[in-house]
């Protein structure tokens, strides 16, 4: 099966210094994929090299970017821009800020669709409509002609997942699409993404810190540390067994609602790098605890450990038996 | 009994809304509406609730930052309200609060030492030397080196930032510090460590805090008593135990029914 899309060696570069060094990512049709890591690792600047909307300090330096087996990294942006919104669609973290505020938010849904000539006034109006109403909105016909400060933040974000999805597009991107707003409007967002993905049968991928978020709702996870991915795998079996140590101290520093309380926790010392200022070998060996001397010299590639589950670690048969 | 570091009894915070040309007081917002709990010394207590539900609100009354519209907050059995200037400097050397952002926290052109140091200048504590003395032994205690002294913030990490803002709210000693969502914006990796450094300064000395915090799991791991709040009023109170394992309010299900299970 050809992938819905999918990146090879992926680099991207700020004022010489590689972001995304190297990223290699695919996603196939109704799954959901997962980008993990901490804020500077270079998730958004992925998705952002992917769907070609990187900001003018950023740049792609290197690989191939294919959509349904075919290049997109070479063309134009004129047909670009009729990718984007049309088979591509993209939600950030704040829905209140990517929406205009001098603009009733169904006029902005209905942008969307104005590209397509063939539609009547009277069947862009029912669309939009039937889309807030997809999107769990009351009373859409009132709500289509408020403005963003007239609605809550969940229902901002019910807005942008109505934009992006009324063109049925085959890959919807999320940064972040719940950071923002309170754990019960989180639920349902999430709920809802579910839901349209499987009606649609489009692919998502769903960039986040939030652990609780990727165990919940994605398919597949790849974990991002300084620009590289550092593990991917099904959900189940990176969670159940992390073969990176970055993963596997992750997972455990968060504290888990079945835990002892009132106990230090399993902490990861030291902070993430800066981006000019990248260790060489392993970018994790000045924080990790099983780190020796290759790690210090030699970057690890990925490598299978079990069909579907990668990971670039030289120690990764250690982690379950030696990570302290 | 011991008496509690800090009484709140049935505090109301209320804002009036303005319309109409004259400005007249319309209606109010209740964002703090009859919410009481005791603080023992030593102890947790965190505030739980989403945007909008008051808890920042009832922890600005706490610290004197807001005026309370009604009810009472008494400091060691002194009602806030009714204590004379000298009163109140003194309870704001013993009250503390660290806020979310660390970034903006700390004045982006005061070094690491300056900015802890400042509290012991506005109280005036210490010769220059004395102070130059406690700000090495701040440092120490929330774990930064001796050198990032002259450092500037931006010189520093996001965790590094909270842990500089941490040293600053102990310099005068306090018996209890607010904090507010201090762990919400640190990366995974850091927050576990800001949360250890905060366990390990209670134990260590004796502090008490309010955690306000919309996160459950960690409000679960630091807490010893928890009080949901929601649009202003308290739902929910309890042993951080009870409230996981015997929820009685349909809110406080709603909210741990929503924390994704990892």
């Amino acid at each position: 099966m050809t992938p819905v899309l999918s990146c090879t060696d992926l680099r991207i570069e700020i004022g010489g210094n590689p972001v995304v060094d190297g990223t290699s990512l695919s996603i196939n049709a109704g799954e959901t994929l997962a980008l993990v890591g901490e804020s500077g690792c270079g998730k958004s600047m992925t998705a952002l090299g992917l769907i070609r909307l990187l900001p003018d300090a950023a740049r792609q330096s290197g690989g191939q970017i294919t959509l349904q087996g075919d290049r997109i990294d070479q063309l134009s942006e004129r047909q670009m821009n009729r990718l984007r919104g049309d088979r591509l669609a993209m939600i950030f973290q704040e829905p209140v800020a990517s929406l205009d505020p001098l603009m009733p938010v169904g006029r902005q849904i209905a942008e969307a669709l104005s590209r397509d000539s063939t539609l009547s006034g009277a069947q862009v109006a029912a669309q939009v409509l039937d889309m807030l109403n997809r999107v769990g909105i009351d009373r859409p016909e009132v709500r289509a002609r408020q403005y963003p400060f007239q609605l809550s933040g969940g229902m901002c974000q019910r807005v942008m997942i109505a934009m992006a999805m009324i063109r049925q597009p085959i890959l919807l991107i999320a940064d972040e699409p719940t950071t923002a707003l309170d754990v019960t409007i989180q639920k349902q967002i999430l709920q809802l993404m579910a839901d349209l993905r499987r009606e649609t049968g489009s692919a998502v991928l769903l960039i986040t810190h939030d652990m609780g978020v990727v165990s919940e709702s994605a398919d597949r996870v790849a974990v991002m540390y300084a620009g590289r991915i550092v593990e991917t795998g099904s959900v189940g079996q990176v969670f159940a067994g992390p073969r990176h140590p970055y993963t596997a101290m992750l997972l455990r520093t968060i504290p888990r609602l079945d835990g002892p309380r009132k106990v230090a926790l399993p902490a990861i010392a030291g902070a993430v790098p800066d981006i000019s200022d990248w260790p060489q070998g392993c970018r994790f060996h000045p924080r990790c605890p099983l780190a020796t001397d290759r790690c210090r010299n030699e970057a690890p590639p990925l490598a299978t450990v079990a069909p579907g589950h990668d990971t670039a670690c030289w120690h990764h048969d250690r982690i379950a038996s030696d990570l302290p | 009994m011991t008496q509690p570091l800090i009484s709140v009894q049935d505090l109301k915070v209320h804002f009036p809304i303005r319309g109409g040309i004259l400005g007249r007081v319309s209606d109010h917002v209740r964002a703090v509406d009859g919410v009481s709990f005791d603080l023992m010394p030593g102890k947790t207590v965190a505030i739980v609730g989403e945007s909008g539900s008051g808890k920042s609100t009832t922890g600005y009354a706490v610290m004197g930052m807001q005026d309370p519209t009604g009810g009472r907050i008494l400091i060691d059995g002194k009602d806030r309200a009714a204590m004379s200037r000298t009163e109140r400097m003194e309870t704001m050397r013993r009250l503390q609060i660290v806020f979310q952002d660390p970034a903006s926290a700390l004045n982006p052109r005061m070094s690491a030492a300056d900015s802890i140091a400042e509290p012991l200048q506005i109280h005036r504590i210490g010769t220059t030397r004395d102070r130059r003395g406690r700000v090495a032994e701040l440092l120490d205690l929330v774990g930064l080196p001796q050198s990032s002294a002259g450092k500037l913030p931006r010189e520093f990490s996001g965790g590094q930032k909270q842990r500089i803002v941490i040293a600053r709210a102990l310099a005068l000693d306090p018996q209890a510090i607010i904090c507010d969502e201090a762990v919400s914006a640190l990366d995974v990796s850091i927050q576990s460590q800001i949360l250890n450094l905060l366990l390990e300064l209670q134990s260590r000395l004796g502090l008490a805090y309010i955690f306000i915090s919309h996160d459950l799991s960690v409000v679960r791991h630091i807490a010893d008593d928890i009080l949901v709040m929601q649009a202003g009023k308290v739902v929910e109170k309890g042993p951080t135990d009870s409230i996981f394992h015997a929820p009685q309010h349909s809110y406080t299900c709603q909210l741990l029914m929503a924390v994704p299970k990892l």
